[in-house]
């Protein structure tokens, strides 16, 4: 019965195990994860493989039988492609307009929340409502009851101060849309910045107090560079999801008049089912998700570098 | 410079029933003097050290800086520096901006900043951090920064509260003694308030005691330890702390034990018991023939030079403890029962048993 091996002579430290026990009780480890890993491969990475394949290939659904391969042909057209450089911009302008607002304003009611008042707890969680929305929710709201120029309660009020009604939509689609994003993201902003004027302490701000400093002079000089690291991670963690805004601009402006609130996802969602251009929102995908990579990992490590200071700090 | 004035100035926080955190406060601290608020934890000396730096609202009663009435005037208009318990020192300025940021505030110009912080730095020892952040900082440095930071401003008075109590034993004692010797130096005005009674007997030119707001004394530490006003400032001060127990009064003066104690006739009358406090040291072993009571050895504190005998006497109808203090080479052992007898029957201190209040 050879069931156990003799001692091996050799550099073994003392207490390891013959390598192909190992193995197999590393694989006995892995096995209850597999199902996972083989379903994420499959929703994410197949699909990816073939959006690839697709970006190689000229394929318009509409004519059939137009399907052949073009090499890169399509990724040349991406980059002299106006519209895909305009989508970028009001993709660019919008996240950064909304970013901006939401954390201005979340700053603002913070400080608010930070002090004690008989209801305040009522008043936060009213305040995280607009977070709590979806997002095809908060569009359809905003273009309905809110601003629609017939019924909504924006033009309602204006008509009570003597102002004409105005289609906020059609009119001024980009800050509609930031309207919404904002109105959305404040209360997420409000509730990591909120989060940070509570780790304050109170004795810093008490001596701050005897040094001889004023309100605005404490909040500016002490509280904003404590908040730093808050506002940052609120700002890029608000920037990912808001960069893939997609919901709203369907809900409210599908993207116009002409191209005004076209963004990315809108612009590829427009190629790919609108136009049935396969082959160019394939390459025009690829594009993205290289750029939305890049972009991310740099986010990515400043954000844990933002989470290794806050901890140095503490 | 300047001195300080509390008349009769109260703090009441609200609540059912409102509590009088610190209640009807009087004292005068004098120009230059280094008083410390001394008391166990919830005995309003903090609050009473944040009415002065006008942290804490007054509801009633003044109190005066110099010759100018503070009570409602806001902390930057008092012209004090607070050491705070934590130090709060701003966490994203370095050192030098940190002692820096009061000087800055009032405009004054870089180079006499500059110059200010350098000195104060030199005096703490604190030359080669002047660059660094709080964090970068051990426990004992951080400390001196946040004296650093007071002694920069040259305010009429320092507030400090509590502000050794983050440091381990050792850095206390020497910290302690570096306070100290600053304050002698620049002869500032300084409170400071600290529920460590031996930090309050070592630092203080007076020690006030509070309890329950109450001003309890105020006079200089050796005042306090020999004729302490009432039962409880003579347990809080001294360590240990002194045995207080009440006992009978007979024709021939108090019992303890089969050791009986003459009384000033004058000051017991009309009493049937009295609360005795003895120092520990005042007590002393003797011999089985000599006049004393019974105490049977719980426990030994052997500190070296000294060691504390924690012993229970049956006195009455009921056992009471006692600490007292023995010489550390020859200690009695646990459950001994030894002769406890007095060094001297003048040291002894005779308060009422009801309020409390010294008999003499």
């Amino acid at each position: 019965m050879a069931t156990f091996a003799p001692p091996r002579p050799g550099p073994m430290t003392p207490g390891a195990r013959p390598p192909a026990a190992a193995r197999r009780e590393a694989w006995q480890r892995r096995l209850p994860l597999t199902p996972a890993l083989l379903f994420m491969i499959f929703v994410t990475q197949i699909p990816f493989v073939f959006t690839v394949i697709f970006s190689f290939q000229s394929w318009n659904l509409v004519r059939p039988g137009s399907q052949h391969w073009v090499g890169l042909g399509n990724y040349a057209n991406v980059f002299t492609d106006s519209a895909f450089r305009g989508a970028l911009f009001t993709e660019i302008e919008m996240t950064v307009l909304a970013v901006a607002i939401s954390m201005v304003l979340g700053i603002g009611l913070a400080v608010l929340l930070d002090r004690k008042f008989p209801g305040r707890g009522i008043v936060r969680t009213l305040l995280i409502a607009p977070f709590l929305v979806m997002p095809t929710v908060a569009g359809l709201l905003w273009k309905t009851t809110m601003l629609d120029p017939v019924y909504g309660i924006v033009n309602y009020l204006l008509r009570l101060v003597g102002v004409a009604p105005v289609d906020f939509v059609s009119r001024f689609p980009m800050a509609s849309i930031v309207t919404v994003l904002v109105w959305q993201w404040t209360p997420f902003m409000m509730l990591i910045v909120l989060a940070g004027l509570q780790s304050q302490s109170g004795e810093v701000l008490e001596a701050a107090r005897v040094d001889g400093a004023g309100p605005w002079t404490t909040f500016r000089a002490i509280t904003v560079p404590h908040l730093r690291p808050y506002i940052e991670l609120g700002g890029l963690l608000g920037a990912i999801y808001l960069v893939n805004t997609f919901d709203v601009i369907f809900m409210t402006t599908q993207g116009g008049p002409g191209t005004a609130t076209t963004n990315l996802p809108y612009y590829l969602y427009q190629r790919a089912f609108l136009g049935f251009d396969v082959g160019q929102a394939s390459a025009l995908g690829v594009v993205t998700v290289i750029g939305t990579i890049a972009v991310a990992s740099v986010a990515l490590r400043m954000l844990f570098t933002v989470f290794s200071t806050t901890e140095g700090r503490a | 410079m300047a001195e300080v004035r509390y008349e009769q100035a109260s703090r009441i926080y609200p609540g059912t029933p409102p509590v009088m955190a610190v209640d009807r406060l009087d004292l005068a601290i004098a120009d230059g003097e280094f008083l410390v608020l001394v008391g166990p934890s919830g005995s309003g000396k903090t609050t009473a050290l944040r009415m002065l730096a006008g942290l804490e609202e007054i509801d009633s009663g003044r109190i005066s800086i110099g010759d100018r009435d503070v009570t409602h005037a806001p902390p930057k208009e008092r012209d004090i520096a607070m050491v705070f318990q934590s130090y709060a020192l701003y966490p994203h300025m370095t050192v030098a901006q940190n002692m820096g940021f009061a000087l800055n505030l009032r405009g004054v110009s870089k180079e006499t900043i500059a110059e200010k912080v350098t000195e104060a730095a030199r005096l703490l020892d604190l030359d080669k951090y002047l660059d660094r952040k709080p964090k970068a900082l051990s426990g004992g440095q951080r400390q001196r920064v946040a004296m650093g930071r007071a002694i920069v401003r040259e305010p009429s008075v320092f507030l400090m509260d509590e502000p050794l109590s983050n440091l381990d034993a050792k850095l206390r004692v020497e910290t302690r003694a570096n306070i100290a010797a600053l304050q002698a130096r620049l002869g500032t005005t300084t409170v400071y308030v600290t529920h460590d009674q031996v930090e309050a007997m070592t630092m203080g030119h007076r020690v006030a005691v509070l309890k329950d707001g109450v001003l309890q004394q105020c006079d200089t530490p050796r005042t306090l330890y020999e004729r302490p006003a009432n039962a409880f400032v003579a347990g809080f001060i001294g360590s240990p702390a002194m045995n207080l127990h009440t006992v009978p009064v007979s024709e021939n003066g108090a019992q303890l034990g089969e050791l009986t104690l003459p009384l000033p006739r004058a000051t017991t009358a009309n009493l049937t018991e009295v609360t005795l406090g003895i120092r520990p040291e005042t007590l002393r072993l003797v011999g089985p023939e000599e006049a004393g009571f019974k105490l049977a050895v719980e426990l030994v504190e052997e500190l070296g030079a000294d060691a504390y005998l924690h012993g229970r006497a049956h006195l009455g109808d009921s056992d009471q403890r006692f600490v007292l203090r023995v010489d550390g080479r020859t200690p009695p052992t646990i459950g001994q029962t030894v002769n406890a007898g007095l060094r001297d029957t003048g040291e002894i201190h005779l308060f009422h048993p009801g309020t409390g209040e010294r008999l003499d």
